[in-house]
């Protein structure tokens, strides 16, 4: 097998079970690449080489002696260095974590190691999750593996660029306002965030209780829906976890998508967009078009109050939890941080309360406008061109935070509504950073989503595509 | 003459969390609130006085797609 790097997930797993590669010769793929790299993508926070290396002849031996492979046996991943490992630094991308060991390994790694997933850890990440474009001033910035210039998209820096430099096939990212599906589309790879509570917290970094998601960054719909199938569901270490059941997300990735119905809202997610990133979601639209999908435009007064709530809760519930370390050393965070963070002491408790109190309602009367007759909603992930991390250093100049909240304009609001969003490459802008279509379905239909999104890559290459490094 | 309410959150925060402004940019996050206040405005009124937060939830699993 020539490149190992190249493999996606499903295919390494095959690739595994067929006898046809090692999981230990795709992890030194993955390392080689790392080595000869990441000096210029600064993706990597901590990379267990050796054990990585231990894990994976573990399993090429209990191949051998005649074990089942697991649905992800074999696969390199890294994570966002903010799900817990029991006696591993997890910085979640700060200093004043730097040295933190947890005691408690999250769910979602221990249903990843069982799997059969080689975790090869840990990836940079905006500190604590905290912005929307990647910068990180204590462990250096991610770049963008298309241009080195360009920002990675946030929080899940290390994640997206990583997959997208082929480093590993895949990357658990977090999502509490885009961070899992900004990095995917600016980096030109897959990435879904399930219905709110579909995946365990426990273990993670929090950074809004309210608005958390786990989920992957991956090459293929196909390959976040495997992941998906094994990480979701209720766990009895986080109590709000969802009970509903969680079906083989890959079995419905049929390809057929005739007779489905789309919705594009005519509100919000265009205003002030770039006329490249129009142009290239109204191609996506006319390839799931060809296949066979309706394409209606629709009306949703609601996104207007949900543009309002959306940042009122993650700012509230992450200065309740900083309080503490705002208190005590607010120095150790970076000067945007801890200006946000501080911001969120003076919004009063009624507007938080406001904010809780309307989701619901909110959550009901969109489904009314964007769902009724129709099985997604569409949109673009990023509304603009992908930004420089020049344009976007907000430590360098406050007048760049305008910039930040554009950037995660058209992803907040999937957050505040908690629905299953995807996002998949739908091609690249006028100075070759890619773009990204959004796909959102209806709560706890994740496998709609991945339907539409594995669909349009039956079609299109532009997530097969690789950087040149 | 109208008076910055800057200076007046900076000792709100002060008194109420313990936590004092740790940079410029903090200081400027707060006027920028002033957009945030502009678009609470907009949306007065529509919070039902029945409305709780546990709804969100219960909503998730209302609109939850039928299976076929």
């Amino acid at each position: 097998m020539s490149d190992l790097t190249n493999l996606s997930v499903t295919e390494a797993v095959d690739a595994f079970a067929k006898g046809e590669a090692t999981a230990e010769a795709m992890v030194r793929a993955s390392l080689a690449r790392i080595d000869a790299h990441d000096g210029k993508v600064n993706s990597v926070i901590r990379l267990d080489r050796d054990a990585a290396i231990e894990a994976a002849a573990a399993q090429d031996k209990a191949r051998a002696a005649g074990a089942k492979p697991g649905p992800l046996s074999g696969v390199p991943m890294m994570n966002k260095d903010m799900y817990y490992r029991a006696g591993k630094v997890s910085t979640c991308g700060s200093k004043i974590r730097k040295d933190f060991r947890p005691t408690v390994t999250a769910t979602v790694l221990q249903k990843l190691d069982a799997a059969g997933a080689i975790d090869m850890g840990t990836l940079n990440m905006a500190e604590f999750a905290q912005n929307p474009t990647g910068h990180n001033g204590h462990f250096g910035d991610c770049h963008n593996p298309w241009d080195l210039a360009y920002c990675t998209g946030g929080s899940s820096s290390g994640s997206g660029a990583g997959v997208a430099a082929r480093f590993f096939a895949a990357a658990l990212g977090s999502d509490t306002g885009g961070s899992i599906r900004l990095p995917a589309t600016i980096c030109g790879v897959t990435g879904i965030k399930g219905t709110m509570t579909r995946v365990s917290r426990a273990g993670v970094m929090p950074l809004s209780f309210s608005m958390d998601n786990v989920g992957p960054l991956t090459r293929t719909a196909r390959d976040a829906a495997r992941i998906m199938t094994v990480i979701s569901g209720k766990d009895p270490l986080d109590p709000t976890s969802a009970p509903e059941e969680v079906p083989d997300y890959e079995a419905a990735l049929t390809g057929d998508i005739r007779g489905l119905s789309i919705a594009v809202p005519k509100e919000w997610f265009f205003d002030g967009a770039d006329d490249v990133v129009v142009k290239g979601f109204e191609a996506a639209l006319g390839v799931l078009k060809a296949r066979g999908a309706k394409v209606d435009y629709v009306s949703c007064p609601s996104l207007h109050a949900v543009g309002t709530y959306v940042t009122v809760v993650s700012r509230v519930e992450a200065a309740a939890i900083h309080a503490q370390w705002m208190r005590e050393h607010p120095g150790d965070y970076a000067i945007h941080l801890s200006g946000r963070l501080y911001a969120g002491y003076a919004i009063p408790g009624h507007y938080y309360v406001e904010t809780l109190s309307r989701r619901g309602p909110l959550l009901r009367q969109f489904c009314k406008e964007a769902f009724a007759g129709h099985d997604i909603v569409a949109t673009p992930t990023l509304r603009t061109r992908v930004p420089t991390l020049a344009e976007t250093d907000i430590d360098a100049s406050p007048d760049n935070w305008a910039r930040h909240m554009v950037v995660s304009a058209n992803t907040r609001p999937f957050n505040y509504l908690g629905i299953p969003t995807v996002s998949v490459p739908c091609g690249f802008d006028d100075r070759g950073l890619p773009m990204g279509l959004q796909l959102s379905a209806r709560p706890f239909a994740e496998g709609r989503a991945l339907q539409v999104a594995d669909a349009y890559q039956r079609d299109t290459d532009w997530h097969a595509r690789v950087p040149a490094l | 003459m109208p008076t910055d309410p800057v200076p007046q959150m900076m000792e709100a925060i002060r008194l109420w969390s313990g936590v004092t402004s740790p940079n410029q940019a903090a200081q400027r996050g707060l006027a920028d609130l002033a957009a945030l206040i502009a678009e609470f405005e907009a949306v007065r009124g529509t919070l039902v006085f029945e409305d709780e937060p546990s709804s969100f939830e219960a909503a998730l699993r209302e609109e939850a797609e039928k299976r076929a």
